[in-house]
């Protein structure tokens, strides 16, 4: 994995590296029609590069837009019927069925108001549709998904720290658990919900978040070196 | 589509709760500890930016001229209007003024205008006919909770700040002055109202200080106070359903007049730095502006800034011009001399319509000097400037006076034949 530059929006990139005639382009890029060979910038941010043949933008982006089997985590805004209405960030409100939790029957329904949040992961994201969210995987599981429970605090960082929390050799979250006791999910469309024993230590926690969001330009490691 | 408020989670209602039993607020301040107020001016006057921790709000103050209600001839009067666009929260709407913007406007009239912060009497130009309106303009930029407390401050200090183009009349017309021409004239505040606003929880349990968004909309009520310096009530709101007692209400009151006479205090400290910093840069400002217009020839609009204490001598001069004037018989040809030139919203300069050929102009100018300093010695007003402004002054008397450039040689001549 490789930075290249910073790129503007209608940059065109040039002597892109394809296996086969294939080239992999990830979000912020497109195709350009005009010249063969070349991919167009439709996002502001630093242009990655992974070998043989991948390609993708980096911003600093505030709006979440879905995308399929994203985990997030989300905000129950509504109920209809058997359908929940989540605030997932996004410009539109995913929608959650109350049949698509671990267990759930037409007569045995899961205990879900309004308010609550839930860790969901999305089945279906098109642009022109509706987000739709799911709480089992493809084995009817629940697993990690489904309601979290009301004695945490949900917080909202930035969707490049929630993707970098969610890298697995990114050592904050573990040296955080050295020190704190604590439970989190990270949702990909930066919510983040956290709970521990006591009140001070998720106090403590949000501090942490808050400050390693502000200081997203110096490197994690040093933020995880003063906390220990 | 508009974009729907966040709905706040269950979890982070009950958290907060939670917190606030054990004394503890989410971002670590005390129960009665406000966010920190940075006040900063723009280069216009009665441009303000005021912010409240992460809330902040721009105010610009405009004026222009009106006719007076008839309930109130000799009154001016204040506009105050609050904008809430999607830039502060994506759930704003721009076109229509929501229930939310209706309700923090009504509260800032409340504190400001119906407290009679400003005097509207000196804003009186001709009783029934013409009377300055003050519109004050209040942008949000950023919404983190508590837009009315830094809104009340924004447009305090915004009018504090400001100043109106001066205006005279000889009767029956009037000639609005230009900032350049002639020092602009500072509103007249009787005293400084600001809402210091409270956040209720569970009936009064706790009360919070200046509270952030989340605070905000967990909040079961809100107390808004507004207090002048001098710890005189201004309005009181309580928004929301909250059954206060009223030693609650008073005991809430005397703190925010504490904090009322701490808010005002920086206000006017952040209004006195400003204006060192413009006294201190006003030179040198100025000057570029000079060398510039040098270049350009039409020295005429910015010569004026330099002539501040002409007041008495022009008076005299005008006097004696006018003689002549009147001697000469060509008054009609005077009045053609310059032009009024719309600069603005409520501002106008006169420009002179030989300005054109901007030799001539030098001329007299120079020409003038001598004339000057002839007239300063036989006025006896001690001068305590520079060359340059000599040459500023006599063409300002130009500009304000409206002769033409023929009679002041006329003139000229006469004082030298005198001698």
């Amino acid at each position: 994995m490789s930075q290249i530059e910073f790129v503007l929006p209608g940059q065109v990139v040039k002597d892109v590296k394809s296996v086969r005639g294939v080239t992999i382009l990830g979000p912020g890029l497109r195709q350009n029609e005009d010249q063969p060979n070349t991919i167009c910038v439709t996002q502001p941010g630093k242009l990655y590069f992974k070998s043989p043949n991948v390609y993708w933008i980096e911003g600093n982006r505030n709006r979440y837009i879905p995308k399929k089997y994203d985990l997030v985590v989300g905000v129950i805004v509504k109920k209809s019927g058997d359908m929940l209405k989540v605030d997932i960030g996004s410009a539109e409100h995913a929608s959650l069925s109350l049949l698509a939790f671990e267990g759930a029957t037409k007569k045995q329904k899961p205990d879900v108001q309004v308010g609550d949040i839930v860790y969901a992961k999305l089945l279906n994201a098109h642009r022109e549709m509706e987000p739709e969210l799911v709480c089992v995987d493809s084995y009817y599981r629940a697993g990690t998904l489904g309601v979290l429970s009301n004695d945490g605090f949900l917080m909202n960082i930035s969707l490049t720290l929630a993707q970098k929390l969610l890298d697995i050799q990114n050592p904050l979250l573990r040296s955080l658990g050295k020190r704190f006791c604590y439970e989190i999910a990270v949702g990909v469309n930066g919510k983040l919900w956290i709970n521990a024993r006591k009140t001070k230590d998720v106090l403590n926690l949000m501090k942490v978040f808050q400050i390693t969001d502000q200081n997203a330009k110096t490197d994690l490691s040093e933020v995880n070196k003063s906390i220990l | 589509m508009s974009v729907r408020k966040t709905l706040i989670s269950n979890c982070e209602k009950k958290f907060l709760i939670k917190n606030l039993s054990e004394w503890t607020r989410l971002d670590g301040r005390a129960f009665d500890e406000f966010r920190e107020i940075q006040i900063s001016f723009g280069k216009d006057w009665g441009s303000c930016h005021v912010s409240l921790g992460k809330t902040s709000v721009l105010a610009q103050v405009s004026c222009e001229i009106q006719q007076p209600k008839t309930s109130r001839p000799s009154e001016g009067v204040l506009n105050l209007n609050i904008e809430l666009n999607p830039l502060a929260a994506p759930h704003f709407d721009t076109g229509r003024q929501s229930d939310v913007g209706v309700q923090l406007n009504r509260l800032l009239e409340k504190c400001l205008k119906d407290s009679k912060a400003l005097d509207l009497e000196s804003l009186c130009i001709k009783m029934n006919e013409k009377v300055w309106s003050i519109r004050v303009d209040l942008n949000v930029l950023n919404y983190e909770g508590n837009i009315l407390d830094c809104a009340s401050i924004a447009a305090l200090s915004a009018l504090a700040h400001f100043k109106r183009p001066d205006v005279t009349s000889d009767g029956e017309e009037f000639v609005i002055h230009s900032i350049e021409q002639r020092d602009p004239i500072p509103l007249v505040l009787h005293h400084y109202p600001v809402c210091v606003t409270y956040a209720v929880f569970n009936g009064g349990e706790f009360i919070l200080a200046d509270p952030s968004l989340v605070e905000e909309e967990v909040s079961d009520a809100f107390l808004s106070v507004g207090l002048n310096a001098y710890k005189e009530l201004c309005g009181l709101h309580l928004g929301g359903k909250a059954e206060l007692s009223t030693d609650l209400i008073l005991s809430t009151t005397t703190k925010a007049a504490n904090r009322a006479v701490l808010v005002v205090r920086e206000i006017k400290e952040a209004i006195e730095k400003d204006a060192e910093k413009r006294l201190k840069s006003k030179e040198c400002f100025n000057m570029e502006h000079l060398f510039n217009d040098l270049a350009a020839m039409n020295l005429e609009k910015y010569i004026d800034p330099w002539a501040g204490d002409g007041k008495r001598k022009k008076k005299k001069s005008k006097e004696k011009k006018q003689e002549e004037v009147t001697t000469k018989m060509d008054v009609e040809e005077v009045v053609q001399v310059a032009n009024i030139e719309n600069l603005g919203e409520g501002t106008a300069a006169l420009i002179p319509i030989n300005e054109k050929d901007g030799s001539k102009i030098w001329e007299i100018s120079d020409e003038d000097d001598d004339d000057v300093d002839d007239e300063i010695v036989v006025v006896e007003v001690p001068k305590p400037v520079v060359d340059l402004r000599d040459v500023a002054t006599d063409s300002e008397e130009e500009a304000v006076i409206i002769l033409n450039a023929d009679k002041k040689t006329n003139k000229k001549k006469k004082y030298k034949t005198k001698k």
